[in-house]
């Protein structure tokens, strides 16, 4: 009887063990199950600038939203961004690709625009900027000045 | 035999009106031509680059611009979120100074013209949105690309925004303007603006 209940006691430990584990891998990993929350929209660059999966969308510094998918469409970076419901992204609204710091990772800011339309779910942001090359400027500042 | 006859002259009556309804709504890229010829041509003229004539040059650059130019759509964009909040004296100030800053920070400078090609490198539209591609060529060979956004009002196509190498010029002003209204006021805007444009 004592037996038993040790190899119960140690069953539900590994049991529990492993659905922490799962959860780690959820939340560390940034998946979401059932889809997520929110609605999803799209914005065309030229250039991504190596913009990631799972880069942060954020207005006025704030992260609201992250990319969930790049695709190449015509050769240009398409990427669909998850945005929460609350969150009303006007029609001319600018969607540009910034990078932390001088040499950091990428992210997407998008100033709000004044427009009294929004964007629906599944929309596309039609104004957007591309990562600026900061090589390609400095070389053509360089070859500007021969 | 008559029936037929008339039948065709009929559809051949629709046929040209179709075409030629076609040919007077220009492409976008027709549009910034028009405009972008006719500013070179002033630029490049030399009757007209004199000191005597350089109001008048100035003045004649700044009209071939504001036919191409839609200030309404720019000023809004521009503002943004904080437009819907003007009243409509407020928006009509706005949008003059507005025209005046782009004027005295970009207008004078095309006196150092000095015989840049323009290519024009493909468009694309879409409904009444569409994007002319540019690319500036300098005397030593920098590429300069430029890309205008525009509106299509009627027949015609409005430029609403300028991207250089990437860089929105609407996007540039609205964050700026943003800042500065969030941390004082829409007023002191108004009143930098003002002294910003009244420099020169």
């Amino acid at each position: 009887m004592k037996k038993i209940d040790l190899e119960l006691a140690v069953g539900l430990f590994m049991l529990a063990g492993i659905v922490c584990l799962g959860y780690l891998t959820i939340k560390l990993g940034r998946m979401e199950i059932l889809g997520g929350k929110g609605y999803e929209i799209q914005a065309v660059f030229s250039n991504s600038g190596g913009l990631k999966v799972g880069s942060s969308v954020i207005i006025a510094g704030v992260q609201v939203g992250s990319v969930r998918r790049i695709v190449l469409d015509d050769y240009q970076a398409r990427a669909f961004v998850n945005l929460p419901a609350d969150i009303k992204i006007q029609e001319d609204a600018i969607a540009s690709i910034k990078t932390k710091g001088l040499i950091g990772e990428k992210y997407i800011e998008i100033t709000p625009g004044g427009s009294d339309k929004t964007i629906e779910p599944g929309g596309v942001i039609r104004e957007t900027q591309p990562a600026i090359d900061i090589e390609e400027l400095i070389s053509n500042f360089v070859f500007g000045k021969l | 035999m008559k029936r037929g006859n008339l039948l065709r002259a009929v559809v051949f009556f629709f046929l040209i009106i179709v075409i030629s309804a076609q040919a007077f709504a220009e492409s976008p890229t027709e549009s910034i031509r028009e405009t972008t010829d006719k500013i070179i041509a002033f630029v490049a003229d030399p009757a007209l680059n004199v000191p005597d004539r350089a109001g008048e040059r100035k003045r004649l650059i700044r009209q071939a611009v504001d036919e191409r130019f839609d200030w309404v759509e720019m000023a809004r964009r521009t503002l943004a979120r904080h437009w819907a909040r003007r009243t409509d004296e407020e928006r009509k100030e706005f949008i003059a100074l507005f025209g005046r800053l782009l004027e005295t920070t970009y207008l004078d400078k095309v006196d150092g013209y000095s015989g840049e090609e323009v290519l024009y490198e493909g468009e694309s539209v879409d409904e009444v949105y569409g994007v002319v591609k540019v690319k500036i060529v300098t005397k030593n060979e920098t590429e300069i690309p430029v890309e205008y956004r525009v509106k299509k009002r009627g027949d015609d196509w409005f430029v609403y925004d300028i991207s250089i190498e990437g860089v929105s010029l609407i996007n540039n002003y609205r964050t700026q303007f943003n800042s500065i209204i969030v941390r004082s006021s829409y007023e002191n805007l108004v009143k930098k603006l003002r002294v910003k444009v009244e420099e020169d």
